[in-house]
């Protein structure tokens, strides 16, 4: 079976749908997480086992949820970023023939802006556990939390941004291109 | 752009029309458009060549530079 293009960006729109619903149901279970907390917090270590933050809770209400505010904030962040990644592909707004367009230009400067906030409020939320496990507080691993690989979102966006720019070159070139007789 | 392209002006001295010329140097009505109203950006020798050939000029007589 030949790989096109086409194929590959099938293949690429289901992995990112599968992706993105992971994503919501994850930052989904942190807000409800969250809510229940502050509702009946004698719930919340039924909750996300994974993520049991329950000890936090006992230890300062106001910590928790700054800490949920964290989690919550990186997988909303990545949620958004697939749902990008999912529109682009699903409009399929870009003409493979002509693929320097200012569409496909403004899409690659989102996701390097937002890969590079994921990039920041991973590496925020890390710090932030690490001072509370130096608090002595039971905190899980922080891939349990998914905050890890703040430094490999920070490399994605600034790669992304460096593309974004050779990409603007690109447009310009298009252009023209296009106005050459 | 300081380059000015005069083929209206030799079109009228051949009393050649947009259709005619774009039927003798195969190029479409909109890229003579484009040539014409001096939006391109560039020209390429081989539509140079067509043009001058089918309008009997030089490339001088098409194109002039003039300071802004």
């Amino acid at each position: 079976m030949e790989i096109t293009t086409k194929r590959t960006l099938t293949v690429l729109l289901v992995l990112a749908w599968i992706i993105f619903v992971g994503i919501c149901i994850e930052a989904g279970g942190f807000i409800v997480n969250a809510f229940f907390a502050l509702v009946n917090p004698s719930v919340v270590k039924h909750l996300w086992h994974e993520a049991d933050l329950s000890a936090l809770l006992v230890y300062n209400t106001w910590y928790f949820f700054a800490a949920m505010l964290l989690m919550s904030v990186v997988a909303i962040l990545k949620a958004w970023l697939f749902y990008l990644i999912i529109k682009i592909l699903h409009d399929k707004n870009f003409n493979l023939a002509q693929p320097f367009n200012g569409v496909l230009r403004r899409f690659i400067f989102n996701i390097a802006c937002i890969t590079f906030m994921i990039g920041l409020f991973s590496w925020w939320g890390v710090k932030y556990t690490s001072w509370l496990t130096g608090q002595g507080v039971a905190i899980p691993d922080i891939q349990d939390l998914r905050l890890g690989g703040a430094d490999v979102w920070l490399f994605m966006s600034v790669t992304l941004f460096v593309i974004g720019q050779i990409f603007k070159r690109g447009v310009e070139m298009q252009a023209e291109n296009e106005l050459t007789i | 752009m300081p380059i000015i392209v005069n083929l209206d002006v030799m079109m009228a001295k051949r009393k050649m029309s947009l259709n005619e010329l774009s039927e003798k140097v195969d190029l479409t009505l909109a890229n003579l458009s484009i040539l014409k109203t001096g939006k391109a950006k560039a020209i390429r020798f081989s539509t140079l060549e067509a043009i001058c050939q089918a309008l009997d000029c030089q490339p001088g007589d098409l194109l002039e530079y003039s300071k802004e």
